[in-house]
């Protein structure tokens, strides 16, 4: 096996074991850096491997979190098919914010991502009557048969497995390659008679439908969900989540939501200032470390004809 | 960076070890997520303060069972997401079964529900909406040591029916709390004085910056008075934006939500409107009564500050009645002290308060009076002043 | 309802919002126009302007004029800093994709709200207005704050006299070329670096001015920068990025928009400005009045 396998099967160990060590504080760490990290895999397909900078993209992890929340909540609907429609709307969602997205570029892209997250946030906070308004809504029900801290871990972890798995199927095959292509150059990829527009779609649902199953994750661990994440400070969170963990790495952004989880609850436990140490970090990250972590180790390491 | 954190992750790994060794005598640790940041971090800090002053003068007098308490106090930031988070890092991380804070309504309403799936003891110092304790919402581990909606809405109708205005105007912020006082103020104005009317009610977002197009159109209503819940910092903008309309002369003004703070007329000073009704928690100027006296001098030594702030006592009370639960129940064991917390009854520099077991709500009344310009001190207090108790209209 | 005085009056609410708007984001355009930067910073910026007023007025008590004054040297303040940070940081930063400028420039709102809350507290502040203006002028029946009639006089000129002198002198050809073709100026000997730094100084000052002039009107308190960044990109947006006509047109949409939403749907009104920004994004990105993109 690869030197990189090797890794990942000890990382997959490490995960199985940690509700072994007892403590609920390692298993709620570990839940929320699974259900973090999935979500920023899902911005890197847009991101890292299609070149696509969305500022939007709590949309879709809020979107998964209300669905499958209310559901639950107000249409006793079992917890699978809560799941499975969460994902379901993501990808509708992801369709249509996406049909109009695509037709810009860069900065535009960006401001028309933003636009309408602000516009479902602001859905979500007023409309009282479904979502709970700025009150946000509690009291969401834990799936019956995953009742415990440790089920809902391990469940957790399947279900970020298996997305992952897929997901990593997914840029490794030939429209995984396109897309890359697509991010090095738009035009010339269109002269080879690439409809990157269609394209680009694509990969705004796919990413779009691994953020809300994140999202409805979330609502579930959480026992309650916010308008607060379909702000855009949170888009703007799990964008530096990925870039930290390194944009051009597969599992960089999972990397980088265990550290800035990490670090963000030990530096809080200290001192109230960790807004302005993230904006250090943030800005020493982009002036010295553009591929992240993982970057700067696989620079470190990286062997002769090194890859991916 | 790295480094340094690791360090410092391993020493508090070490200290965290040592304490736990500690046996008898170990520390009784209470979680503090307070507003330290952002807009609402004016009233976090004070009550923050308060909660430190009383823990320090009650682990002097040998704390409960020869425990002292420990607050870990952290910044709860200003959404209920940030709150839940860290409310949650704390319990599972620190190990606490008691919980005080959290701030704006919907932080109570979000700690209230962590306090029932992580089932520690959760007491609200600040947050007054009644969704927290109604019938349905309410679970053995919530309590609140703040005044509630029902309370400050219907003091609010009481003052304004005293009155012969008949045309109400209202302007709230438009979430939570602010709908909730709202609306205990206008069904009991409805109730009290029939023949008032409401003829025109605003609703400009909490955190508005221009509340100018939202002042014209209430103006344009000609109301006699009007029911205003801004707080804080958006009271301070309003108030500024508004005086120009001569707004405060046309029309008369009843206003929730602590306008009376010395903090407010410290911000406002001159700008702040004279002759208008508001309410505080606590007032260092009032009642004269000794308990209060002495609090006042020993928060005046605590904060070195020459006008101590309002807020404080907020943090104070809450934190009381848990250290005196705990001390009559004689046990950290959190049923007991739920016990032990239903119809306590404790003094308190304000007077006497009492947890009621029913609903798990303190009868916590509030200062009212009218602002007013005073030769003692550089800025408006309220004056003439009194305390309306909340007996009588909490429900 | 359709009072006409009243409706007026709404309106005229709706311009002063709009020209403090229009300062703002006419920075922010300035700045995406040249040098192709989309500052999140900017509100940042705005709020310090508010800060230092503030700071400043603590200082020239009593002195005549205490409260210009005080606005002059809060806004060349921030101007510095922003020259600080563009001559500095993002310099460094051109040569990269956007999304690392984009990002930069966020991390600067994390850092100077910190900075802020680090000097002057997490207190709320107020700044008084300045005595000749404190009055208000009857307009039909009604009454509308002397002050406030001020400034939808005075931010026009003051945002004018920058974009005209930018754009009519030699320094202000230079810059439009700049903003065209950076290598081609450059090679025929024109500092075209010392041009982007003078770029960014203008348009941070203008914020500056914005959160100056505001100081009297809104209360100074942390998260007034999150707040207006928003409301500047929707007006640069509307308007048109990199168009000054279009910046003014935006942030009078903009305003009357908010002034007017309130009377026709109170509480709707947070949905509506976001939901004008994505149909322009999506008809005609580019602005009502900006330059279709190269794409």
């Amino acid at each position: 096996m690869s030197k990189e396998n090797w890794i990942l099967l000890l990382f997959i160990l490490l995960l199985l074991g940690i509700p072994l060590t007892e403590s609920r504080f390692y298993v709620f760490m570990g839940t929320d850096i699974l259900i973090l990290g999935l979500f920023a895999v899902s911005l890197n397909i847009l991101l890292g491997y299609t070149g696509l900078v969305s500022f939007g993209h709590a949309t879709y992890f809020g979107i998964g979190a209300y669905t499958c929340a209310l559901l639950m909540k107000k249409a006793s609907v079992p917890f699978p098919l809560a799941l499975a429609a969460a994902a379901a709307l993501g990808a509708v969602s992801a369709l249509v914010i996406g049909f109009f997205c695509v037709r810009l570029t860069k900065v535009y892209f960006a401001m028309l991502t933003l636009a309408f997250s602000q516009i479902v946030w602001a859905m979500a906070f007023k409309w009282n009557s479904l979502t709970g308004g700025d009150n946000g809504f509690v009291g969401v029900p834990f799936p019956e048969f995953l009742d415990s801290r440790e089920r809902f871990y391990y469940f957790t972890l399947g279900v970020v497995a298996v997305s992952l798995f897929l997901l990593h199927k997914v840029v490794n095959s030939p429209f995984g390659r396109i897309l890359t292509t697509i991010r090095e150059n738009p035009e010339r990829t269109e002269f080879i008679g690439i409809h990157v527009k269609l394209f680009q779609l694509v990969a705004f649902m796919i990413s779009g439908v691994f953020a809300a199953m994140a999202g409805a994750l979330f609502g579930i661990f959480n026992h309650s969900v916010f308008p607060d994440i379909l702000f855009w400070p949170a888009s703007a969170e799990v964008l530096i989540m990925t870039l930290l963990g390194g944009i051009y790495s597969f599992f960089g952004p999972v990397v980088g939501a265990a550290v800035l989880l990490f670090v963000r609850m030990q530096v809080t436990s200290y001192t109230e200032h960790w807004p302005v140490i993230l904006g250090f970090t943030l800005a020493f990250l982009l002036f010295f470390f553009p591929g992240g972590i993982m970057g700067f180790l696989q620079a470190r390491f990286a062997r002769p004809g090194g890859n991916r | 960076m790295k480094r340094f954190l690791r360090i410092a992750s391993l020493c508090s790994l070490v200290l965290v070890f040592a304490f736990s060794a500690y046996g008898a005598g170990e520390p009784i640790k209470v979680g503090f997520p307070a507003i330290l940041s952002g807009g609402g971090a004016l009233f976090g800090q004070p009550a923050s303060v308060g909660a430190e002053m009383f823990v320090r003068e009650f682990n002097a007098k040998g704390g409960a069972m020869g425990r002292p308490i420990e607050l870990i106090i952290r910044d709860c930031g200003n959404t209920p997401e940030e709150a839940t988070r860290v409310a949650r890092e704390i319990i599972l991380k620190e190990k606490v079964d008691f919980l005080v804070g959290g701030f704006t309504a919907s932080q109570g309403v979000a700690l209230s529900e962590v306090a029932k799936t992580e089932k520690v003891i959760y007491i609200a110092p600040v947050s007054k909406t009644t969704a927290m304790t109604d019938p349905g919402k309410l679970h053995p581990y919530v309590f609140r040591a703040a005044a509630n909606t029902n309370t400050e809405g219907r003091s609010a109708a009481v003052f304004m029916a005293k009155h012969p205005w008949t045309k109400i105007a209202t302007l709230g912020p438009d979430y939570e709390y602010g709908q909730m006082v709202t609306k205990a103020f206008v069904e009991w104005m409805k109730k009290i004085k029939p023949e008032a009317q409401i003829v025109h009610q605003a609703w400009p977002k909490l955190g508005e910056t221009d509340y100018t197009p939202f002042i014209a159109p209430l103006l344009a209503a000609k109301p006699d008075a009007a029911f205003l819940s801004l707080w804080g910092g958006h009271f301070v903008t309003f108030s500024k934006q508004a005086k120009p309309y001569g707004f405060f002369e046309k029309v008369k003004v009843v206003a929730a939500g602590e306008g009376g703070s010395p903090e407010t007329g410290m911000a406002l000073k001159d700008d702040l409107p004279l002759g208008i009704t508001t309410n505080a928690y606590d007032v260092f100027y009032y009642p004269d009564t000794p308990e209060h006296k002495s609090y006042v001098e020993r928060l005046k030594a605590y904060t070195k500050q020459e006008y101590p702030p309002s807020w404080a006592i907020t943090g104070y009370i809450s934190v009381q009645f848990l250290a005196e639960a705990i001390q009559k129940a004689k046990s950290t064991d959190k049923m007991k002290v739920i016990k032990a917390l239903e119809g306590l009854t404790i003094n308190t520099p304000i007077g006497k308060q009492t947890m009621r077991a029913k609903d798990h709500q303190a009868t916590r009344g509030q200062v009212w009076g009218t602002t007013a310009k005073v030769p003692e001190y550089p800025f408006p207090i309220l004056r003439p002043v009194e305390y309306i108790p909340a007996d009588d209209l909490m429900d | 309802m359709p009072d006409p005085s009243f409706l007026l009056l709404q309106s005229l609410n709706g311009l002063t919002y709009a020209m403090f708007l229009f300062l703002i984001a006419s920075g922010l355009s300035l700045i995406f126009g040249i040098l192709g930067i989309l500052n999140f910073a900017h509100g940042s910026l705005y709020m310090l302007g508010a800060y230092f007023t503030h700071q400043f007025v603590s200082l020239f008590i009593d002195a005549p004029g205490q409260f210009w004054w005080a606005v002059l040297f809060a806004s060349l303040t921030v101007a510095a800093l922003g020259a600080v940070i563009e001559r500095f940081f993002l310099r460094h930063l051109y040569a990269r994709e956007e999304l690392y400028q984009l990002l930069f420039t966020y991390a600067l709102v994390l850092i100077l709200a910190e900075f802020a809350k680090m000097v002057w507290g997490t207190g709320q502040f107020s700044v008084t207005r300045p005595a000749l203006l404190k009055g208000a002028v009857p307009i039909l029946d009604q009454y509308f704050p002397t002050y406030n009639l001020v400034i939808i006089f005075l931010g026009p000129c003051i945002a004018f006299t920058f974009w005209f002198t930018l754009l009519r002198t030699r320094w202000g050809r230079k810059i439009r070329a700049a903003a065209l073709d950076r290598e081609m100026l450059s090679s025929l000997g024109v500092h075209v670096n010392r041009l982007f730094t003078v770029v960014f100084f203008i348009g941070a000052w203008m914020a500056g001015l914005g959160g100056g002039l505001v100081s009297p009107v809104s209360a100074i308190v942390p998260g007034m920068d999150v707040e207006v960044i928003i409301n500047a990109f929707i007006v640069v947006v509307i308007g048109g990025l990199g168009s000054f006509w279009g910046t003014f047109l935006g942030s009078l949409i903009v305003g009357q928009v908010y002034a007017l939403g309130i009377l026709v749907f109170p509480r709707l009104s947070l949905a509506f400005i976001y939901v004008l920004m994505a149909l322009v994004l999506i008809i005609r990105p580019w602005g009502l009045l900006g330059r279709p993109l190269q794409r």
